[in-house]
């Protein structure tokens, strides 16, 4: 294709306008709706939303995290003001959302990196009715129940400890 | 043929890294990091209650130690590389051009340099409280 002002001539030497194929573009791209929709794909979709939700949620703790502890470089009477602030119910809850969040990554990234290394993906096979993918199989499935009741235990261990007056 | 990484997604003048190249470093900072955080979190409930481990003494304390030092910056640098290059795979996912591509790059590159400077600076300035 040659692009042409306006218009874009194709090999076949047919002239397309620019700004139709553009608004043509974006009607096919869903962007986040379709990043996020979990009907068409079942628990896998799930899986992959939920690694990059709380793959962000960490990288938005971790930056806050920093800017917390800085707070040291202030002194103790700054410290002291600061963990006041987050050493209350909310911050706790909060806490414990990251603790899940943080086990979830790990154990389902874990999976992701056998999965990436084609472990446990099984044989392919002649693609017949109803068209179930072989990699999408009980192994991957459960390594995903593992990440989620890895993620349930850590959360109420850390809230055992958050709350639990030590 | 494997798609070249740089800064950008497409630009083989630029090129850098691979993609390929991209997502091992993105693995082994992950499994690192796994292994540093997991001692992090043990140090604040293991050695002593948790909310002991807060008081502004011993947080002081745990930046006069120089293997613990080393843990924290660690954190630092594997969190961040790992972090921000997740934050960059997943905006590459949603957009494609080489505008989208190398803008979403260099900010996701500046902004993990500028996260470890501003990290690296509260190790070196809580270090040196303790000889005050």
């Amino acid at each position: 294709m040659v692009s042409g002002g306006f218009y874009t001539i194709c090999a076949s030497g047919e002239k397309i306008l620019e700004m139709e194929k553009e608004v043509a573009d974006r009607n096919n791209r869903e962007g986040m709706m379709g990043w996020l929709n979990p009907r068409r794909y079942g628990w896998e979709r799930v899986s992959y939303w939920l690694q990059r939700l709380t793959g962000v949620g960490l990288l938005a703790y971790f930056i806050a995290h920093i800017y917390e502890t800085s707070q040291i470089a202030g002194g103790p009477a700054l410290w002291e003001a600061f963990l006041e602030l987050t050493q209350t119910t909310l911050g706790h809850i909060i806490l414990i959302v990251v603790i899940g969040m943080c086990v979830y990554h790990s154990a389902n990234g874990i999976r992701l990196i056998f999965v990436h290394g084609g472990k446990g993906l099984g044989k392919p096979g002649r693609p017949d009715y109803p068209y179930d993918a072989v990699s999408l199989n009980y192994r991957q499935k459960s390594g995903i129940w593992i990440a989620l009741i890895l993620a349930l235990v850590a959360m109420l261990y850390g809230a055992s400890v958050l709350f639990g007056g030590e | 043929m494997e798609h070249l990484c740089s800064l950008g997604g497409n630009n083989k003048k630029m090129a850098m890294l691979r993609e390929s190249q991209i997502m091992k470093i993105h693995y082994i900072t992950g499994v690192a990091a796994l292994f540093v955080v997991a001692v992090h979190i043990m140090m604040r409930i293991a050695i002593m209650p948790y909310g002991m481990s807060l008081e502004y003494e011993n947080v002081i304390a745990n930046y006069q130690n120089i293997p613990y030092i080393v843990l924290l910056e660690s954190i630092l640098v594997l969190v961040s590389i790992h972090g921000f290059n997740g934050l960059r795979v997943i905006l590459l996912e949603l957009r494609q051009s080489k505008k989208w591509e190398d803008g979403v790059t260099v900010l996701t590159i500046a902004a993990m340099i500028a996260l470890i400077a501003y990290g690296t600076r509260t190790i070196i300035i809580a270090n040196g409280l303790g000889f005050e």
